[in-house]
């Protein structure tokens, strides 16, 4: 019935934060956009703008090159 | 400006850390590169093995140089013993360092401190992908 409603006028946590671009090195707020296994959320989970989740694509990849972060856990 | 990420042969750097640094510095002012900071994070367990290597030590490097010395850094990296991993990013705003890590003072003659200068807004992705290739094939 009450369907949690989507609300349009927020804006994405990075976008909120006022985040030009996210550091690969930042490997603890990372984290908290993957799952368990190190897969990267999607847009519509993590709640990102297109351009943040860019940036966050780019971060993990580069964090997971460094074996900052796992590519399998 | 580009920022350089190396994971060190854990072995070797506890044994011959300064060796290890100034290799690396030597390999940098070979290309013509300008160092303005060098920082040590120590050591840490590897998300998955590298090399073989379990664990390595990290250090971030700060550098100025032409974009033309890029592709022969990056080749002497790879091709040196002491390191295990390199990342070379193109960064136009280098912030206050990272606040993840507590941060030992690398090496006293190592660190040159030069103050962060601010760069006005930019847009998008400020970091090029200097390691598209490599990113890429991630």
């Amino acid at each position: 019935m009450s369907k949690k409603q989507f609300n349009k006028t927020s804006k994405c946590r990075f976008c909120r934060m006022g985040a030009d671009d996210i550091d690969y090195k930042d490997t603890q707020n990372l984290q908290k956009l993957t799952t368990s296994q190190g897969k990267l959320f999607s847009r519509k989970r993590s709640g990102n703008c297109a351009r943040h989740q860019h940036s966050v694509k780019l971060s993990i990849k580069r964090a997971r090159f460094m074996a900052l972060l796992p590519f399998v856990a | 400006m580009y920022e350089a990420l190396f994971i060190i042969d854990n072995a070797r750097a506890n044994t011959e850390w300064d060796a290890a640094i100034k290799h690396i510095q030597d390999i940098l002012h070979k290309n013509g590169a300008e160092i303005l900071k060098t920082e040590k994070w120590g050591e840490k367990k590897l998300a998955y093995k590298v090399k073989g290597h379990k664990r390595g030590t990290y250090l971030l490097v700060h550098f100025n140089a032409k974009s033309t010395a890029i592709p022969t850094l990056r080749r002497d990296f790879q091709l040196s013993d002491y390191i295990v991993r390199s990342l070379i990013v193109k960064d136009d705003k280098i912030e206050e360092l990272s606040q993840i890590v507590p941060v030992e003072g690398a090496a006293p003659a190592v660190v040159v401190g030069k103050e962060v200068v601010e760069v006005p807004e930019i847009s998008l992705l400020t970091e090029e992908v200097v390691s598209a290739k490599v990113t890429d094939n991630v």
